[in-house]
Protein backbone atom coordinates (compact mmCIF):
# COMPACT_ATOMS: atom_id res chain seq x y z
CA UNK A 1 0.00 0.00 0.00
CA UNK A 2 3.00 2.17 0.87
CA UNK A 3 4.50 1.93 -2.69
CA UNK A 4 1.52 2.60 -3.97
CA UNK A 5 0.53 5.77 -2.52
CA UNK A 6 4.41 6.59 -3.10
CA UNK A 7 4.24 5.88 -6.77
CA UNK A 8 0.94 8.00 -7.08
CA UNK A 9 2.25 10.71 -5.61
CA UNK A 10 6.06 10.43 -7.33
CA UNK A 11 5.73 13.63 -9.25
CA UNK A 12 7.93 12.47 -12.06
CA UNK A 13 5.42 9.78 -12.19
CA UNK A 14 2.95 12.58 -12.39
CA UNK A 15 4.51 14.50 -15.16
CA UNK A 16 5.39 11.67 -17.42
CA UNK A 17 1.77 11.17 -17.43
CA UNK A 18 0.98 14.85 -18.41
CA UNK A 19 3.86 14.42 -21.27
CA UNK A 20 1.99 11.63 -22.61
CA UNK A 21 -1.11 13.22 -22.59
CA UNK A 22 0.73 15.98 -24.28
CA UNK A 23 2.00 13.98 -26.89
CA UNK A 24 -1.48 12.21 -27.35
CA UNK A 25 -3.20 15.42 -27.90
CA UNK A 26 0.22 16.69 -30.40
CA UNK A 27 -0.35 13.46 -32.35
CA UNK A 28 -4.15 14.22 -32.47
CA UNK A 29 -3.94 17.77 -33.90
CA UNK A 30 -1.01 17.15 -36.32
CA UNK A 31 -3.41 14.44 -37.99
CA UNK A 32 -6.31 16.68 -38.14
CA UNK A 33 -4.03 19.46 -39.63
CA UNK A 34 -2.49 17.00 -42.41
CA UNK A 35 -5.97 15.33 -42.92
CA UNK A 36 -8.55 18.09 -43.40
CA UNK A 37 -8.22 20.27 -46.63
CA UNK A 38 -9.87 23.66 -46.38
CA UNK A 39 -11.21 25.40 -49.60
CA UNK A 40 -11.36 29.24 -49.25
CA UNK A 41 -13.23 29.76 -52.34
CA UNK A 42 -16.21 28.81 -50.99
CA UNK A 43 -19.63 31.10 -51.79
CA UNK A 44 -20.66 32.57 -48.81
CA UNK A 45 -24.51 33.92 -47.26
CA UNK A 46 -23.62 37.15 -49.14
CA UNK A 47 -22.50 36.03 -52.38
CA UNK A 48 -25.98 33.89 -52.70
CA UNK A 49 -28.70 35.59 -50.69
CA UNK A 50 -30.83 37.92 -53.21
CA UNK A 51 -32.45 41.74 -52.10
CA UNK A 52 -36.01 41.11 -52.64
CA UNK A 53 -38.50 43.96 -52.71
CA UNK A 54 -41.12 43.24 -50.79
CA UNK A 55 -44.81 45.21 -50.79
CA UNK A 56 -47.69 44.77 -48.63
CA UNK A 57 -48.43 43.89 -44.58
CA UNK A 58 -46.45 40.54 -43.33
CA UNK A 59 -49.01 37.43 -42.52
CA UNK A 60 -49.25 36.32 -39.15
CA UNK A 61 -46.89 33.42 -38.60
CA UNK A 62 -48.85 30.70 -39.61
CA UNK A 63 -50.73 28.63 -36.99
CA UNK A 64 -50.32 24.92 -35.46
CA UNK A 65 -52.00 22.21 -37.61
CA UNK A 66 -55.37 22.10 -37.08
CA UNK A 67 -55.39 26.07 -35.96
CA UNK A 68 -57.44 28.30 -37.75
CA UNK A 69 -55.54 30.71 -40.03
CA UNK A 70 -56.28 34.31 -39.70
CA UNK A 71 -53.92 35.13 -43.31
CA UNK A 72 -56.51 33.04 -45.38
CA UNK A 73 -58.22 35.34 -47.57
CA UNK A 74 -55.45 38.24 -47.52
CA UNK A 75 -53.43 39.65 -49.70
CA UNK A 76 -50.49 38.23 -50.40
CA UNK A 77 -47.05 40.23 -50.07
CA UNK A 78 -45.68 40.93 -53.69
CA UNK A 79 -42.05 40.21 -53.30
CA UNK A 80 -39.68 41.61 -56.60
CA UNK A 81 -36.84 39.52 -56.80
CA UNK A 82 -34.60 37.38 -58.86
CA UNK A 83 -33.47 33.83 -58.91
CA UNK A 84 -29.98 32.12 -58.31
CA UNK A 85 -28.73 33.61 -61.90
CA UNK A 86 -30.33 37.33 -61.49
CA UNK A 87 -33.15 36.55 -63.76
CA UNK A 88 -36.16 38.51 -62.16
CA UNK A 89 -38.80 36.45 -60.42
CA UNK A 90 -41.91 37.89 -58.53
CA UNK A 91 -44.44 36.13 -56.30
CA UNK A 92 -47.68 37.37 -54.42
CA UNK A 93 -48.92 39.88 -57.14
CA UNK A 94 -52.38 39.57 -58.79
CA UNK A 95 -51.48 37.84 -62.66
CA UNK A 96 -54.18 35.97 -62.90
CA UNK A 97 -52.68 32.68 -62.72
CA UNK A 98 -52.31 30.42 -59.23
CA UNK A 99 -49.21 30.41 -57.60
CA UNK A 100 -47.31 27.41 -55.61
CA UNK A 101 -45.12 28.91 -53.41
CA UNK A 102 -42.85 26.55 -51.44
CA UNK A 103 -40.13 28.13 -48.91
CA UNK A 104 -37.11 25.97 -49.05
CA UNK A 105 -33.98 25.36 -47.05
CA UNK A 106 -31.24 23.56 -48.86
CA UNK A 107 -29.85 22.10 -45.30
CA UNK A 108 -33.42 21.27 -44.54
CA UNK A 109 -33.96 17.20 -44.25
CA UNK A 110 -37.16 17.31 -45.09
CA UNK A 111 -37.16 20.19 -47.74
CA UNK A 112 -34.25 17.43 -49.34
CA UNK A 113 -36.87 14.99 -49.09
CA UNK A 114 -39.55 16.91 -50.89
CA UNK A 115 -37.27 18.74 -53.77
CA UNK A 116 -37.49 15.12 -55.35
CA UNK A 117 -41.66 14.38 -55.08
CA UNK A 118 -42.33 17.87 -56.38
CA UNK A 119 -40.09 17.36 -59.56
CA UNK A 120 -42.11 14.26 -60.12
CA UNK A 121 -45.00 15.67 -59.62
CA UNK A 122 -43.78 18.40 -62.05
CA UNK A 123 -42.72 15.61 -64.37
CA UNK A 124 -45.72 13.78 -64.12
CA UNK A 125 -47.37 17.02 -65.69
CA UNK A 126 -49.84 17.43 -63.22
CA UNK A 127 -48.97 20.78 -62.47
CA UNK A 128 -52.14 22.79 -64.59
CA UNK A 129 -51.13 25.37 -67.35
CA UNK A 130 -52.91 28.17 -65.59
CA UNK A 131 -50.63 27.54 -62.03
CA UNK A 132 -46.85 28.69 -61.09
CA UNK A 133 -44.76 26.52 -59.19
CA UNK A 134 -41.89 29.26 -57.60
CA UNK A 135 -39.85 27.81 -54.71
CA UNK A 136 -38.03 30.36 -52.32
CA UNK A 137 -34.70 29.75 -51.62
CA UNK A 138 -34.74 30.72 -47.66
CA UNK A 139 -32.62 30.27 -44.34
CA UNK A 140 -29.27 30.88 -46.46
CA UNK A 141 -26.78 29.18 -44.04
CA UNK A 142 -23.00 28.43 -45.54
CA UNK A 143 -22.07 26.94 -42.43
CA UNK A 144 -24.98 23.82 -43.00
CA UNK A 145 -24.90 21.03 -44.74
CA UNK A 146 -26.35 21.04 -48.76
CA UNK A 147 -24.56 24.46 -49.86
CA UNK A 148 -25.34 26.32 -51.79
CA UNK A 149 -28.58 25.95 -52.31
CA UNK A 150 -28.45 26.71 -56.35
CA UNK A 151 -26.07 23.35 -56.63
CA UNK A 152 -29.00 21.22 -54.99
CA UNK A 153 -31.97 22.94 -57.31
CA UNK A 154 -29.54 21.72 -60.11
CA UNK A 155 -28.66 18.44 -58.51
CA UNK A 156 -32.54 17.42 -58.25
CA UNK A 157 -33.50 18.53 -61.97
CA UNK A 158 -35.66 21.40 -60.27
CA UNK A 159 -36.36 23.53 -63.40
CA UNK A 160 -39.18 25.64 -62.17
CA UNK A 161 -39.33 29.42 -61.08
CA UNK A 162 -36.82 29.96 -57.43
CA UNK A 163 -36.87 33.27 -56.05
CA UNK A 164 -33.95 33.96 -53.41
CA UNK A 165 -34.47 35.50 -50.21
CA UNK A 166 -32.13 37.84 -48.45
CA UNK A 167 -29.40 37.21 -45.41
CA UNK A 168 -32.56 38.26 -42.88
CA UNK A 169 -35.06 35.83 -45.05
CA UNK A 170 -37.48 38.79 -45.09
CA UNK A 171 -39.57 36.78 -47.62
CA UNK A 172 -39.90 33.54 -45.22
CA UNK A 173 -40.46 36.01 -42.40
CA UNK A 174 -43.69 38.53 -44.74
CA UNK A 175 -45.07 35.08 -45.75
CA UNK A 176 -44.74 33.89 -42.14
CA UNK A 177 -43.03 31.13 -42.05
CA UNK A 178 -42.63 28.73 -38.92
CA UNK A 179 -40.30 26.05 -40.23
CA UNK A 180 -39.43 24.70 -43.51
CA UNK A 181 -40.86 23.09 -46.20
CA UNK A 182 -43.48 25.96 -45.85
CA UNK A 183 -46.26 26.00 -48.80
CA UNK A 184 -48.22 28.86 -49.36
CA UNK A 185 -50.75 28.95 -51.97
CA UNK A 186 -51.93 32.08 -53.78
CA UNK A 187 -55.09 32.18 -56.05
CA UNK A 188 -55.04 34.45 -59.56
CA UNK A 189 -55.95 37.72 -57.74
CA UNK A 190 -53.20 37.20 -55.39
CA UNK A 191 -54.85 35.86 -52.60
CA UNK A 192 -53.77 33.99 -50.01
CA UNK A 193 -55.85 30.35 -49.98
CA UNK A 194 -53.99 28.01 -48.20
CA UNK A 195 -50.82 27.44 -45.69
CA UNK A 196 -49.16 24.52 -44.38
CA UNK A 197 -46.05 23.31 -43.12
CA UNK A 198 -44.52 19.87 -43.79
CA UNK A 199 -43.83 17.63 -46.26
CA UNK A 200 -47.05 17.27 -49.20
CA UNK A 201 -47.07 13.70 -51.08
CA UNK A 202 -48.25 14.14 -54.78
CA UNK A 203 -52.12 13.69 -53.78
CA UNK A 204 -51.94 17.28 -51.60
CA UNK A 205 -50.10 18.90 -54.59
CA UNK A 206 -52.77 18.05 -56.89
CA UNK A 207 -55.04 19.86 -54.22
CA UNK A 208 -52.83 22.90 -53.73
CA UNK A 209 -52.93 22.76 -57.58
CA UNK A 210 -56.71 23.39 -57.40
CA UNK A 211 -56.34 25.90 -54.63
CA UNK A 212 -53.98 27.74 -56.43
CA UNK A 213 -55.99 27.88 -60.17
CA UNK A 214 -59.24 28.84 -58.39
CA UNK A 215 -61.27 25.95 -58.78
CA UNK A 216 -63.18 23.93 -55.68
CA UNK A 217 -61.33 20.93 -54.65
CA UNK A 218 -63.48 17.59 -55.50
CA UNK A 219 -65.75 16.25 -52.80
CA UNK A 220 -64.27 13.21 -51.63
CA UNK B 1 -9.60 26.41 -39.34
CA UNK B 2 -13.25 24.86 -38.25
CA UNK B 3 -12.93 21.75 -40.82
CA UNK B 4 -9.54 21.02 -38.36
CA UNK B 5 -11.48 21.68 -34.86
CA UNK B 6 -14.18 18.92 -36.51
CA UNK B 7 -11.49 16.36 -36.76
CA UNK B 8 -9.87 16.85 -33.72
CA UNK B 9 -13.24 16.87 -31.80
CA UNK B 10 -13.77 13.45 -34.18
CA UNK B 11 -9.94 11.98 -33.21
CA UNK B 12 -10.81 12.66 -29.58
CA UNK B 13 -13.97 11.30 -29.44
CA UNK B 14 -12.80 8.08 -31.18
CA UNK B 15 -9.72 8.09 -28.52
CA UNK B 16 -12.95 7.85 -25.78
CA UNK B 17 -14.35 5.16 -27.39
CA UNK B 18 -11.32 2.77 -26.90
CA UNK B 19 -11.23 4.48 -23.39
CA UNK B 20 -14.64 3.52 -22.60
CA UNK B 21 -13.73 -0.11 -24.08
CA UNK B 22 -10.82 0.02 -21.88
CA UNK B 23 -12.93 1.33 -18.83
CA UNK B 24 -15.96 -1.42 -19.14
CA UNK B 25 -13.40 -4.38 -19.77
CA UNK B 26 -11.79 -3.38 -16.17
CA UNK B 27 -14.46 -2.55 -13.97
CA UNK B 28 -16.15 -5.94 -15.73
CA UNK B 29 -13.01 -8.08 -14.52
CA UNK B 30 -12.60 -6.00 -11.58
CA UNK B 31 -9.74 -5.04 -12.39
CA UNK B 32 -8.87 -1.64 -11.86
CA UNK B 33 -5.11 -0.64 -12.08
CA UNK B 34 -3.81 1.80 -9.20
CA UNK B 35 -2.74 4.77 -11.11
CA UNK B 36 -6.37 5.31 -13.26
CA UNK B 37 -7.60 5.18 -9.87
CA UNK B 38 -5.67 7.78 -7.79
CA UNK B 39 -3.69 9.83 -10.69
CA UNK B 40 -5.74 9.05 -13.98
CA UNK B 41 -9.58 9.13 -13.68
CA UNK B 42 -10.80 12.49 -12.20
CA UNK B 43 -8.68 14.61 -14.25
CA UNK B 44 -9.46 12.92 -17.20
CA UNK B 45 -13.28 13.05 -16.82
CA UNK B 46 -12.58 16.58 -15.50
CA UNK B 47 -11.04 17.00 -18.96
CA UNK B 48 -13.46 15.43 -21.16
CA UNK B 49 -15.65 17.95 -19.46
CA UNK B 50 -13.76 20.24 -20.21
CA UNK B 51 -12.93 19.37 -23.52
CA UNK B 52 -16.85 19.10 -24.37
CA UNK B 53 -17.66 22.26 -22.48
CA UNK B 54 -15.15 24.02 -24.83
CA UNK B 55 -15.82 22.38 -28.19
CA UNK B 56 -19.33 23.06 -28.06
CA UNK B 57 -18.48 27.11 -27.35
CA UNK B 58 -16.36 26.76 -30.19
CA UNK B 59 -18.64 25.26 -32.53
CA UNK B 60 -21.32 27.88 -31.38
CA UNK B 61 -19.77 31.07 -31.20
CA UNK B 62 -16.78 30.75 -33.88
CA UNK B 63 -18.05 28.18 -36.36
CA UNK B 64 -21.52 30.06 -35.93
CA UNK B 65 -23.68 26.30 -35.58
CA UNK B 66 -26.81 27.65 -33.54
CA UNK B 67 -27.50 25.16 -30.91
CA UNK B 68 -30.93 23.53 -31.18
CA UNK B 69 -33.37 22.94 -27.34
CA UNK B 70 -31.70 19.65 -26.97
CA UNK B 71 -27.87 21.20 -27.72
CA UNK B 72 -28.79 23.32 -24.95
CA UNK B 73 -29.94 20.74 -22.39
CA UNK B 74 -27.18 18.58 -23.32
CA UNK B 75 -24.85 22.07 -22.51
CA UNK B 76 -27.01 21.96 -19.14
CA UNK B 77 -25.44 18.64 -17.89
CA UNK B 78 -21.74 18.73 -19.37
CA UNK B 79 -20.60 22.10 -18.16
CA UNK B 80 -20.91 21.71 -13.79
CA UNK B 81 -19.20 18.37 -14.54
CA UNK B 82 -15.91 20.73 -15.50
CA UNK B 83 -16.77 22.23 -11.73
CA UNK B 84 -17.69 19.08 -10.05
CA UNK B 85 -14.78 16.81 -11.56
CA UNK B 86 -12.53 19.60 -11.14
CA UNK B 87 -13.08 20.14 -7.29
CA UNK B 88 -13.05 16.54 -6.76
CA UNK B 89 -9.63 16.52 -8.40
CA UNK B 90 -8.55 19.46 -6.11
CA UNK B 91 -9.59 18.03 -3.18
CA UNK B 92 -8.83 14.47 -3.67
CA UNK B 93 -12.04 13.13 -3.55
CA UNK B 94 -13.22 10.26 -5.61
CA UNK B 95 -16.82 10.81 -3.88
CA UNK B 96 -18.44 12.31 -6.44
CA UNK B 97 -20.18 9.35 -7.88
CA UNK B 98 -23.48 10.36 -6.17
CA UNK B 99 -23.66 14.38 -7.43
CA UNK B 100 -21.93 13.31 -11.45
CA UNK B 101 -24.07 10.03 -12.15
CA UNK B 102 -27.04 11.81 -12.48
CA UNK B 103 -26.17 14.26 -14.45
CA UNK B 104 -24.31 12.57 -16.82
CA UNK B 105 -27.44 9.95 -16.95
CA UNK B 106 -29.40 13.08 -17.69
CA UNK B 107 -27.39 14.35 -20.66
CA UNK B 108 -26.64 10.87 -22.03
CA UNK B 109 -30.55 10.22 -21.89
CA UNK B 110 -31.06 13.24 -23.98
CA UNK B 111 -28.17 12.75 -26.19
CA UNK B 112 -29.53 9.42 -26.99
CA UNK B 113 -33.08 11.12 -27.75
CA UNK B 114 -31.13 13.83 -30.13
CA UNK B 115 -29.40 11.03 -32.25
CA UNK B 116 -33.01 9.42 -32.31
CA UNK B 117 -34.07 12.51 -33.84
CA UNK B 118 -30.99 12.93 -35.98
CA UNK B 119 -32.02 9.77 -37.85
CA UNK B 120 -35.54 10.34 -37.82
CA UNK B 121 -36.31 14.23 -38.15
CA UNK B 122 -39.85 13.51 -38.09
CA UNK B 123 -39.26 12.80 -34.33
CA UNK B 124 -38.45 16.91 -33.85
CA UNK B 125 -40.99 18.57 -35.88
CA UNK B 126 -40.03 20.38 -38.98
CA UNK B 127 -37.49 22.51 -39.41
CA UNK B 128 -37.14 25.15 -37.23
CA UNK B 129 -34.89 27.71 -39.40
CA UNK B 130 -33.18 28.91 -36.21
CA UNK B 131 -32.07 26.11 -34.27
CA UNK B 132 -33.75 22.35 -36.43
CA UNK B 133 -32.69 19.72 -33.61
CA UNK B 134 -32.38 17.09 -36.54
CA UNK B 135 -29.59 19.09 -38.42
CA UNK B 136 -25.94 17.62 -38.60
CA UNK B 137 -23.35 20.07 -38.07
CA UNK B 138 -20.90 17.44 -38.29
CA UNK B 139 -20.49 14.14 -39.11
CA UNK B 140 -16.80 12.97 -38.41
CA UNK B 141 -15.94 9.65 -40.10
CA UNK B 142 -20.06 9.17 -40.31
CA UNK B 143 -21.58 8.55 -37.19
CA UNK B 144 -19.55 10.99 -35.24
CA UNK B 145 -22.46 13.87 -34.94
CA UNK B 146 -22.45 16.33 -31.89
CA UNK B 147 -24.85 14.63 -29.17
CA UNK B 148 -23.03 11.39 -30.19
CA UNK B 149 -19.82 12.88 -28.90
CA UNK B 150 -21.80 14.20 -26.02
CA UNK B 151 -22.99 10.68 -25.43
CA UNK B 152 -19.57 9.09 -25.33
CA UNK B 153 -18.23 12.42 -22.94
CA UNK B 154 -21.20 11.65 -20.82
CA UNK B 155 -20.44 7.78 -21.04
CA UNK B 156 -16.86 7.96 -20.67
CA UNK B 157 -17.32 10.56 -17.50
CA UNK B 158 -19.57 8.36 -15.76
CA UNK B 159 -16.82 5.06 -16.29
CA UNK B 160 -14.44 7.05 -14.84
CA UNK B 161 -16.06 8.31 -11.76
CA UNK B 162 -16.78 4.77 -10.83
CA UNK B 163 -13.59 3.52 -11.57
CA UNK B 164 -12.01 6.38 -9.19
CA UNK B 165 -14.34 4.71 -6.51
CA UNK B 166 -13.09 1.14 -7.41
CA UNK B 167 -12.10 -0.53 -4.32
CA UNK B 168 -7.92 -1.33 -4.34
CA UNK B 169 -7.73 -4.66 -6.05
CA UNK B 170 -4.39 -4.29 -8.18
CA UNK B 171 -1.60 -3.38 -6.98
CA UNK B 172 0.73 -0.96 -8.93
CA UNK B 173 3.12 -3.01 -9.23
CA UNK B 174 1.50 -5.24 -11.58
CA UNK B 175 1.18 -2.61 -14.42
Amino acid sequence: MATTQARAQDPRRKLLLVAAGAAVLGLVVLIAVLSVTESDSRLTVTDVAGSPEIEGADLTVVPEPGEPDPAIGEAAPVVQGADHDGNPVSIGDATGRGQMIMFMASWCQFCQQELPTVVDWVAEGRLPDDVDLIAVSTSLSDVRPNWPPQDWFVRENYQNQVIVDDVQSSIARAYGLRATPYWVIVNPEGVIVHRSTGISPSGVLDAFAELAAGRQLPQT
Amino acid sequence: MVAVVERIAGLLSLLTLGLIAYLIVALLRRQVPAIVRQDLALPLATLIAFGATAGSLFFSEVAGYTPCVLCWYQRIAMYPLVIVCGVAVLRRNANVLTTVLPITAIGASISIWHIMVEQRPALGGMCDSQAPCALKWINEFGFLTLPTMALIAFVAISLLVIAARQPNTVSTNSL
